[in-house]
């Protein structure tokens, strides 16, 4: 237990330098690794050839959330995460998707790293989808240590996002 | 049923078959089929398969077959597109501030199709895993009559065995594989609904439905296009019908190029396509340039890779379609098949549904009902629309000689066409009858906006046993189109004109 809100706590300190350091993910990587690895070997995802690089974004702005890029991904960054994950399951072709899409990032960004959000588009990721029950677009399922903990489908406010995120984290 | 259903799940119970069902094809006949199925309570595994087009460029693209991805859906939307490009037109006479000139864009059109077919994809495969359905993207084919093997993309095989098999993999496009530079630098309707970009100046070869249909809605657009045409229009169909919508095409600017034949593909340096052909009638040799070409010559059916030569099931010599038994049943027990795949089937997604889902209750033991194929209405979505059920009038004379019909006909004019000024020539309405007696209608034709609506109520009518006397009792809804079929009363014998005004 203490040990993963060490990893927590160095989670959110390692965040907060990259939001403040806008320098180039190489230079941060190592420095990151290094006092991480001297923490906890748990953390798996937190690895300088992987995460990093990936989930700085190309804007100045940190990224909120990640495209699964496939299944081993979804194992490694949501399955096996220490957050709890929030999957956003949506489709090219699915309007209402677009509008909770920005919001749902806006809600997790609220939450300053307490809580990652992974995206998982349909068409690409059928399968995937397909195991999780998905039926109708958008549909959003809050993971925690790998578990389902709470789910909903189509679109809420900014409030009902807020409240459904807190009580993710909250528990 | 209760004992065929106790009998197949102790088959099952004793291990003898993985499934009690498995259908081979994913489209409009395989999914009915397998859903209808699982829903008996039977063990059903669906196979679903694309191999690349030719082009290979092509992504492959999802579950549902050829309606869904590259027929009727993709097909009546972009027809829809054209269709606003001519209302845009008239839209100007009913007061409408239209600045010119407007313009048509390709990509926003095919982004908007193709968002749709991908969520009807999702929408089958959802449907699939709610009614227990298995589904397996493996290219299937036949080992022997209780086996089929599924091969993966990357080639990996799994063995599955079954009670039952239906084969329902329809068909593909044909290439005119004589004709040098055909196959390289042409395309076929599997390619034209997922091009990125717009054809531009396009030859369509073949006067099919679908070649009418998609030169019909490229002119639409605002793209050059050509039809060149060996010998007729729409074989099987009506010929005078045929004529009123080749010749509503011609006047709305799609080019033709009658009993021409083409003899090759160029590419030029500047990368457009040169195309000779020759004229059947003069004997002379052409020349144009194209941007695109688009073989529509007919379409094969998808046997070669089942296996079934093997198996001995018989296929009709000519065609290479499967033959079957009125029960959908081939020359093989336990192997069945539907839908394109079918000797003598309709080619439509309509008649492949309905026929899967009663092979479906068959097996299960539900029903003894078959399909009817007698009846079935359909739509040319060209430009100007035609919708028919029944015999053609060439039909009819044939079954029933020419003294022994009787054709009410009438030439009409949409009330919508009036201000917008649109020539209504080629709208026209026509009724074939069994001349004494009861008049029972055999045939209904109609061109003219909307047909395939407009025809869908008469085809009830039709399959009811509907007389002239009938339609002549039948109140019409004013002001419509439709109601002119109620109306007619001009015969083709009187040799009077059939040209009806409105009130």
């Amino acid at each position: 237990m203490a040990h993963r809100l060490l990893a927590r706590r160095i989670w959110t300190l390692s965040i907060k330098d990259i939001s403040c350091h806008p320098a180039s993910s190489a230079t941060i990587a190592p420095s990151f690794s290094t006092s991480l690895q001297s923490a906890t070997t748990r953390v798996s995802f937190l690895t300088p050839s992987r995460t990093l690089p990936r989930s700085l974004p190309h804007t100045s702005r940190r990224a909120v959330s990640f495209n699964v890029q496939d299944n081993e991904d979804f194992t490694e960054r949501v399955i096996n995460s220490e957050l709890p994950v929030l999957v956003d399951f949506h489709a090219q072709w699915c309007g209402p998707c677009k509008i909770l899409g920005p919001r749902l990032e806006k809600a997790v960004a609220k939450q300053k790293g307490r809580v990652a959000m992974a995206k998982v588009d349909i068409d690409d990721h059928t399968d995937l989808a397909i195991e999780y029950g998905v039926s109708a677009v958008p549909t959003v399922i809050a993971m925690r240590g790998g578990d389902v903990v709470d789910h909903f489908v189509g679109i809420k406010d900014d409030d009902e996002l807020d409240s459904f995120v807190s009580k993710i984290i909250g528990q | 049923h209760n004992f065929s259903f106790f009998l197949s799940f102790f088959l099952f119970l004793g291990g003898k078959y993985d499934y009690d069902l498995v259908v081979i094809g994913g489209g409009s006949g395989g999914l009915a089929c397998s859903k209808e199925a699982a829903q008996f309570g039977q063990k059903v595994a669906v196979l679903d398969y694309v191999d690349p087009t030719v082009k290979g460029k092509i992504k492959i693209w999802g579950l549902g077959g050829t309606c869904v991805n590259v027929g009727c859906i993709p097909k009546k939307l972009i027809h829809q597109a054209a269709l606003f490009g001519t209302a845009l037109k008239d839209a100007k006479k009913y007061g409408w501030q239209i600045s010119e000139p407007v313009c048509h864009d390709w990509a926003t059109m095919m982004e908007g199709v193709q968002n749709h077919v991908r969520s009807l994809n999702w929408g089958h495969r959802v449907q699939l895993q709610d009614k227990k359905v298995k589904y397996l993207n493996f290219k299937g084919s036949l080992v022997d009559e209780h086996t089929v093997k599924g091969l993966t993309k990357a080639g990996k095989e799994t063995i599955l065995t079954a009670k039952n098999i239906v084969i329902v993999t329809g068909g593909r496009p044909k290439y005119p594989t004589n004709i040098p530079g055909a196959v390289e630098h042409g395309i076929t309707s599997d390619d034209m609904f997922w091009l990125k970009k717009s054809p531009g100046k396009t030859l369509v070869v073949g006067a099919s439905y679908v070649a009418l249909e998609c030169a019909g809605f490229l002119t639409g657009i605002g793209l050059d296009t050509t039809v060149m045409v060996r010998s007729i229009a729409l074989r099987g169909f009506d010929q005078q019908m045929a004529g009123l919508v080749t010749d509503y095409m011609e006047t709305y600017g799609t080019k033709f190029a009658w009993k021409c034949v083409p003899k090759r593909v160029d590419k030029l340096s500047s990368g457009a396509l040169q195309v000779t052909w020759t004229d059947t009638q003069t004997g002379g040799e052409h020349q144009d340039t194209y941007d695109s070409v688009l073989w529509a010559v007919g379409r094969a059916p998808e046997t070669k890779a089942l296996g079934l030569d093997k198996l001995g099931v018989k296929l009709n010599q000519e065609t290479g379609k499967i033959v079957l038994a009125t029960d959908e049943s081939t020359s093989v027990p336990n192997i069945y098949a539907l839908g394109d795949i079918g000797e003598g089937r309709p080619e439509l997604t309509p008649t492949a549904i309905k026929a899967g889902k009663l092979l479906a209750r068959r097996l299960a033991g539900q029903s003894a009902e078959l399909m009817n194929y007698d009846n079935v209405p359909t739509t040319v979505f060209t430009p100007l629309e035609y919708g028919c059920v029944g015999l053609s009038e060439e039909e009819a004379e044939k079954r029933h000689g020419k003294d022994n019909i009787e054709v009410y006909h009438a030439f009409y004019k949409p009330l919508e066409f009036t201000v917008a000024e649109r020539d209504a020539s080629q709208c026209y309405i026509k009724v074939v009858c069994k001349r004494f007696g009861d008049q029972t209608i055999l045939g209904l034709h109609f061109t003219g906006p909307n047909a395939g609506e407009v025809m869908q109520g008469f085809a009830m009518g039709f399959q009811c046993g509907a007389t002239y006397s009938h339609l002549s009792q039948t109140v019409g809804i004013h002001p419509t189109c439709a109601e002119e079929v109620v109306k007619v009363n001009i015969t083709k014998h009187s040799g009077l004109d059939a040209t009806v005004t409105g009130c």
